[in-house]
């Protein structure tokens, strides 16, 4: 991967000259700002989308930092834009019978809203695949946002949301979760009747946005995610010993669980954004790639926790007997292992046995090495997008690659 | 109702034939009428059902029946074993176990009256204008065109909400049995119940989506949320709300009227038809879906018999106050106090049905829902002229002839 944004720098400093100076500090504090040309570090260009932590040091006159070009914080960038979208979504889930409200808006309100992982990286796609004809000179913040398109792609973002959370609390139903994100579970707290029935209403709601944006191909597709998404839990919660076991299975249902719905609205982006089919596949397996990368390591976080040693993790997804891919690999070196899934991982004997196998093993790394591939494949769909010299879309499209990156890196 | 009929054969006689009167039952009248004088000449007959075709061949005489008695299910049999079929092969899942689940209510023999595409196939007819129809020699496969493949799949979609709403309906009232056999949750477990709803609900949308009509794709949508809304009042009202018939007309709405209204309007929309027609449309299908439900809270009290307290009294003993006790309530303020007591208790639904019994609620439910069949039937007739086209004509009789049914029904 380093030598991956290596190769990525020398490209770019083959282009242009310029002056960069390195600020070591922590990607994540890394405003989204850069500049191309020679002149001054403090001429700033093109500057749209300004983070508050920006503007009050641009105020202040200092000089300005000149960050390494390609790192953008994804999540700075669409910050703004997120808050309008989270927004418009709590006042879309307004239902007419109060109780219904309540539940429908439950995971929406502030504070409990997740990571918003989707609708950032939809909302980034949305400007790396957002051609603009002719941009004025920019003075000051344009308001972007405003556009009928633009508002349209948050539709998208809106809608990809109240499908998730529709499959949460549809899930934390079968699961009989008590908990999620942090607080109680709907089902938890108002009951399974109320949980099933607002995952339906968020569905129809989705729906109905969904059909507002008269487009019906995006229509069928978002449908589909839907479909995937019920068929992917139903392959987890009713395969046979043979498919538990089989690689294949299990990187279908995380396709149909975790990627289908991501890909299919980043692949909505681009369709409402007019593109051509072969950009709507590009965003398409970006989104898949990206989808199937976080499971990945999602499956491995839950073996090593925050060290990378085995077993500090929450092995919440061994405890319930779902067997994911560092147990696959490790059965493919030790058969015996699968002997072992087969008797039961209800019995902890069992989960500490297999456990053992699996730091025998190189399960573990095949997994991140797995992630690692998918993540790249990622990089290079946004990598072959067309041509497209703005600098807002140059932005967003390093946004979505430094994510393929985050993905892979995370520890938590 | 009988006073509707003299009017009607009235005025059909004025445009002269005539006509033998054959006293069997409505149902066994097959679809067939003549409007010459000759009563041995069948014109323009399409849908052929096995029965009329036998007799046809063997050459006696033809029946003449009165003109405008339709059966309206015979009518659309044949169509509705194509759409059945359809909807069986719509609703294959790639995990078998899915698959099971979501075929479990469509499988032969537990599809249910299936009066949803009955409803739907009768109004696709019924707005359905061909320009020209070259006179017809045996059976004309009417039922291939695009845009009548499109019309039905508006009852498929229809037909797949309406059993997703049943299975989770099912699943949060721990029901154990449905349409005579054990309800999917007690044979499958809740969780295949849920998935399964979910999933034949984005089969729906997908289907919708392919209509390539986002009118039409919000109009279903909205239902799907009305549904939900209902369900949701009908679980969560106050003590208040419970006790007043306009929230219980609404949410009557949501849960029975709003799907078969909505479908009748996409019908519309499907064909053509001006925005005044779609709204006429969804007249009829409003109207009917309360007629059907009224009635259905008297049954619930009444049973096979017209006397009190031989029915099911199934709502009742779930606590569920409909039309029959709100009326009570208007006469006896007292039985509020009953209800609010709580249905649970068997001495307090005692005592509300005697209240019932005493009262007119049930006298005046039935006068709500002959109103409500009679503006349904008058939607019909507000429908744009089209004299020439006798399938229309008798679809259109059909789907009056519905409204009648759903009054008069016993069980």
């Amino acid at each position: 991967m380093s030598i991956y944004r290596t190769i990525n720098r020398i490209s770019r400093a083959a282009t242009s000259n310029y002056q960069r100076l390195y600020w070591s500090t922590p990607v994540q504090q890394l405003p989204p700002h850069y500049s191309r040309f020679r002149s001054s570090s403090e001429q700033v260009l093109g500057w749209r989308v300004i983070s508050p932590w920006f503007s009050r040091s641009f105020r202040s006159g200092g000089p300005q930092p000149q960050y390494e070009e390609d790192q953008v914080d994804p999540f700075s960038l669409v910050a703004d834009e997120l808050s309008i979208v989270a927004n418009r979504l709590r006042s879309m889930v307004v239902a007419e019978v109060p109780k219904l409200a309540s539940a429908a808006e439950y995971f929406f309100k502030m504070g409990v809203e997740g990571k918003r992982f989707r609708p950032t990286v939809i909302l980034l796609m949305a400007t790396a695949l957002n051609v603009q004809i002719s941009k004025p000179a920019s003075e000051g913040v344009v308001d972007m946002f405003s556009t009928e398109l633009r508002t349209r792609l948050q539709a998208i973002a809106e809608i990809t949301e109240m499908i998730h959370v529709a499959s949460l609390l549809h899930d934390d139903v079968l699961d009989d979760a008590d908990t999620r994100r942090g607080i109680g579970s709907l089902n938890f707290v108002m009951g399974n009747k109320i949980s099933v029935l607002a995952g339906d209403f968020l569905l129809s709601r989705a729906c109905i946005t969904l059909a507002s944006l008269k487009n019906t191909e995006v229509v069928s597709l978002i449908a589909t995610a839907v479909e995937h998404l019920v068929t992917g839990e139903t392959m987890q919660m009713s395969s046979s010993a043979e498919q538990r076991s089989s690689m294949d299975y299990y990187l279908q249902k995380t396709y149909y669980k975790t990627a289908s719905l991501i890909s299919n609205s980043c692949k909505s982006i681009a369709l409402l954004t007019g593109q051509t089919t072969e950009v709507a596949m590009l965003a398409y397996e970006y989104g898949k790639n990206l989808g199937l990368a976080f499971q990945l390591i999602d499956d491995v976080l839950d073996f090593t926790g925050t060290s990378s040693s085995l077993g500090k993790g929450a092995l919440s997804d061994i405890r319930h007997g779902i067997v994911t891919a560092p147990i696959l690999y490790a059965m493919e070196e030790f058969p015996e292992l699968r002997s072992v899934v087969d008797r039961g991982l209800d019995d902890p004997a069992n989960v500490d046995l297999a456990l053992e196998y699996l730091g025998k093993s190189h399960g573990i790394q095949r997994t991140r090495e797995l992630a690692a591939k998918h993540a790249s494949l990622a990089s290079a769909a946004i990598d072959s997008f067309p041509e497209n010299d703005d600098e807002d879309v140059q932005r967003s499209r390093r946004a979505l690659i430094e994510l393929t990156h985050r993905v892979i890196n995370r520890t938590k």
